[in-house]
């Protein structure tokens, strides 16, 4: 139960929703900026400039008007989960409302801007802020409903014909998925001197997206689909990978050269997340060096891919030389995770931190003749596979495909490989051991778990999972430089396996992306990007620190709920109460122990 | 004496000499105890006697200053996980689940020992090792049915209630197959129903061909189940017998009871005719 809960009286609640959607409705309407900014007019019309055409709404407008129609239209409607829908809707028009106002009012020459100046008057921002608010205000005066559960199938089907209802579903749920990601990818565009006004309009749009999966997953949906698409695996891994194909085709929008880019960024350092969420993850192993595996990879690819500043003179096959870099990482990662044999926890994390140092240190250091030093190892030739180097363009089905498009294919590949190694790794005699000695060791050894061996094979499939990914980042990357695997880079990997989830897939590769696309995004503004960063993740890590996927287990310890998804307090009071009881009905409490 | 009474009669395990030092705290002084084949062994004690640590010497989480402790004569290692390995299995007075995996999973942890499952067939899935799986998964469900647990697989095992989590524990040590199972304090906080229903299992235990040794405070319970009853105070064993050699000891009843004797052999007659009554 919120503290807040009961902050206003429960008479108000409905004219309080019905406000709030009516301001949010009522802001997409007006205008945003009283006067043209240096950078050139706000976006979407939002200078003064819709009584040219008020009915065509765009970006971020277009968003404030759907939010405020559905919170009017649910606030009427008997709905389940209803409460969590106005929120989500409610939290979606603030942050919307907060970041345009805010950057028109510092970038446009202060509050006038977003208020009213020179006779003209723009309150666009501010009534979307109280919109929100109301919303959000709303919510609070009641514990909120329960999630409401969605029969498997809506017709009541059964057999064959429920499967392709399901199949139906998963469809559409993917291709509404792959939107969402192109949307979120092109929003506010590649940012920098081309559009100043990229950050905002792409924060706006997080917004958007926030509120919109926050109030789908309030009604039950979302839920309901990942309960489906976990009935229906191997379906649903087709798809998502269908998806994931179809991105780089002009329809998406995302199809271009830097997106590829930044696609196949983000999943090299997707790959590596997974690979650190099984250390972390599941088996509990703080390690805080973890990047070093991925550099070592990075540099044993490039002695071998025939780099002209190489001095190994091996020129393998990328294959070959992907799969000894990942064994290679593996036997560095068995080496490091040996210490765990002996220490534990903080001492461990000290261990991790000082080797992922001296990584750093010899390979700035060039230490034979291997890394480089400081000038690196340039030219790391691209990847070529029957005869076309995956650095050119190519021409599939008819369309054209951005260059790059290659890798971003094989990385797809790879990271999909990658999450099945992990699921299938979780779900297994290893996985569960990893688990149990990160949930209580004593009682794991007592299970006859050899705990040290199942740490060091932590260790070593992580870091190999590592090392193919560093493989496969300097061939795409080009160059293999000591700069690339450094302490912070352990550290935002390290971030993106909490922030997204400890423990699950989803997880690890929300947060790779939002780590990696965030910043890209928000080039604007510049040095501060890391500021707001940190503080997003300490909001992150103050009001959701199960992250945002939360895993079954972690959700249960994290944010008091059952493996179903029910609060728990009630249930936990009961069996405490029950708990009492029987203490002192028993023949003897029990008492505290060592052992 | 017929064959199978021989074999009723064989050591499984055996203490002798048990010295636990701390420190300067002699937690444990030359305590030897013997467990044959099928039977139960209860052990009791006041706070502090050293029971638990008597445990922990057998599992190997502690190794004895001095002294050895046998398994079908094979003196064992001193590390837990071969202890378990070997085919000793315990609880823990504190519940020690793990708190955030499924009731299912933690049976599944225990019968970690009994899967052959490799790292390579893990990442495969392979049809082997999907065999193996489901077979760990039924003979889970099965431990989980004859504890008592329905309903409640896919239930976070912190959420059980407590008496719940106790026999969870005992399903999840079941499913190492051990032969040997130590209950530290089983019914520690538990109603008198369950306390039944826990003396009962421990029965369909011993049935299964599992030795048991029981730490417990409840007296009553204890004499009403145990073959033999050693008592152990101030990490000496103090008498060693049958339950009703025990309970008329004089020393016990000063040094452990604690009580007048009337009241102790109420307790035993009406544990007795309780006896009776599952006997008829
Ligand atoms: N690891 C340890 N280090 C130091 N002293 C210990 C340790 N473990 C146990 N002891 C001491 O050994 C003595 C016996 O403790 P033990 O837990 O075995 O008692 P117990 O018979 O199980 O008591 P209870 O009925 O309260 O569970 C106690 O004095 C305890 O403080
Ligand atoms: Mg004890």
């Amino acid at each position: 139960m919120s503290r807040f809960t009961g902050l206003i009286p429960l008479a108000l609640v409905r004219p309080f929703n019905a406000l709030g959607g009516l301001l949010l409705l009522v802001a997409a309407m007006l205008p945003w900026a009283t006067f043209l900014l240096n950078d050139g007019p706000f976006p979407e019309k939002s200078t003064l400039q819709y009584f040219d055409a008020p009915f065509e709404l765009t970006g971020f407008r277009w968003h404030l008007l759907v939010f405020g129609v559905v919170a009017l239209v649910t606030t009427f409607v008997p709905l389940r989960g209803k409460d969590r829908v106005l929120r989500a809707l409610g939290w979606g028009g603030l942050v919307i409302g907060l970041v345009c106002g805010y950057f028109i009012a510092e970038n446009g020459g202060g509050f006038g801007a977003i208020t009213a100046a020179d006779g003209a008057s723009a309150f666009g921002s501010v009534v979307a802020v109280l919109g929100g608010l109301l919303l959000i205000l709303g919510s609070m005066a009641k514990p909120l409903d329960e999630i409401p559960e969605w029969p498997t199938s809506l017709f009541g089907l059964t057999g064959m014909a429920a499967r392709l209802e399901a199949y139906a579903y998963l469809i559409v749920a993917f291709a509404g998925v792959l939107w969402l990601v192109t949307q979120t990818l092109t929003a506010g565009g590649i940012g920098g001197a081309a559009f100043p006004y990229a950050g905002p309009i792409f924060l706006a749009f997080l917004g958007f997206a926030g509120g919109l999966l926050g109030a789908l997953h309030g009604i039950g949906l979302t839920r309901w689909v990942s309960h489906l698409s976990e009935k229906h695996r191997a379906f649903s891994i087709i798809v998502l990978l269908a998806c994931a194909f179809l991105l780089p085709f002009p329809f998406t929008g995302a199809g271009s050269q830097y997106w590829m880019q930044v696609a196949a960024v983000i999943g090299v350092y997707a790959a590596t997340a997974i690979g650190l969420n099984i250390v972390v993850g599941l088996a509990g192993l703080l390690d805080l060096g973890y990047v070093a595996f991925m550099g070592i990879g990075a540099f044993v690819a490039a002695n071998l891919s025939g780099a002209v500043a190489s001095q190994v003179g091996l020129d393998l096959p990328f294959p070959v030389a992907a799969l000894i870099a990942a064994v290679i990482a593996g036997i560095f990662g068995a080496i490091v995770g040996s210490p765990t044999l002996r220490v534990r926890g903080d001492y461990l994390a000290i261990v991790t931190l000082a080797f992922g140092e001296i990584f750093t240190r010899a390979a700035q250091n060039n230490i034979g003749e291997l890394t480089g030093g400081a000038s690196a190892i340039p030219g790391v030739p691209q990847v070529t596979m029957f005869g076309t180097a995956f650095n050119e363009k190519i021409t599939l089905f008819g369309a054209e495909l951005p260059s790059g498009v290659l890798y971003y294919f094989m990385i797809v590949l790879v990271v999909g490989a990658i999450m099945a190694v992990f699921a299938n790794l979780k779900n297994s005699r290893m996985g569960r051991a990893w688990i149990a000695i990160r949930e209580d060791e004593d009682a794991a050894r007592a299970m006859g778990i050899r705990t040290g061996k199942a740490k060091i094979l932590a260790f070593l499939v992580g870091a190999m999972l590592a090392g193919l990914a560093g493989a496969i980042f300097v061939h795409k990357l080009g160059t293999a430089s000591y700069d690339s695997f450094k302490f912070l880079e352990s550290v935002t990997l390290l971030a993106a396996v909490i922030l997204g989830g400890m423990g699950t897939i989803p997880g690890a590769v929300l947060g790779a992306s939002l780590l990696f696309v965030l910043p890209e995004k928000l080039r604007e503004f510049d040095d501060f990007r890391l500021f707001f960063f940190g503080l997003a993740l300490v909001f992150i890590m103050r009001f959701r620190p199960q992250g945002l996927v939360p895993d079954r287990h972690r959700r249960a310890e994290l944010a008091g709920e059952t493996a179903e998804g029910k609060p728990i307090e009630t249930e936990e009071e009961q069996a405490v109460l029950e708990h009492e009881e029987r203490g002192h009905a028993g023949p003897s409490a029990p008492k505290e122990d060592r052992a | 004496m017929s064959a199978a009474q021989h074999r009723a009669a064989d050591t499984v395990l055996e203490a002798s000499g048990v010295t636990m030092i701390f420190g300067g705290l002699t937690a444990l002084n030359d305590v030897s105890i013997r467990l044959e084949e099928g039977r139960i062994v209860g052990l009791i004690g006041p706070n502090g006697a050293g029971k638990t640590t008597l445990f922990n010497c057998l599992t190997g989480l502690y190794t004895p200053t001095r002294g050895s402790v046998r398994l079908r004569g094979k003196s064992l290692p001193s590390d837990p996980a071969k202890v378990t390995s070997a085919g000793i299995a315990r609880t823990f007075q504190n519940i020690r689940l793990f708190p955030n995996m499924t009731v299912l999973e933690n049976v599944l942890v225990g019968r970690h020992i009994r899967m052959k499952q490799g790292p390579i067939a893990s990442v495969f899935h392979g049809p082997v090792f999907r065999k193996g799986e489901a077979a760990a998964r039924a003979k889970s469900r099965e431990l989980l049915e004859f504890v008592g647990l329905r309903g409640v697989e896919t239930e976070v095992a912190r959420n059980l209630p407590y008496g719940d989590q106790r026999r969870l524990e005992i399903a999840r040590a079941l499913a190492t197959e051990p032969e040997v199972l130590l209950l530290d304090e089983p019914t520690a906080g538990m109603n008198p129903q369950e306390t039944e229903a826990a003396r009962q299992l421990i029965f369909r235990i011993r049935d299964t061909g599992v030795s048991v040794v029981v730490i417990e405070h409840d007296t009553k319970f204890i004499f009403s189940l145990c073959d033999t009853v050693s008592v152990l105070v101030q990490g000496e064993v103090l008498v060693e017998g049958s339950p009703e050699t025990v309970r008329d000891d004089p020393r016990v009843i000063e040094a452990y009871l604690g009580k007048p004797r009337e009241e102790v052999e109420a307790d035993v007659a009406e544990a007795a005719a309780q006896q009776q009554r599952e006997d008829s």
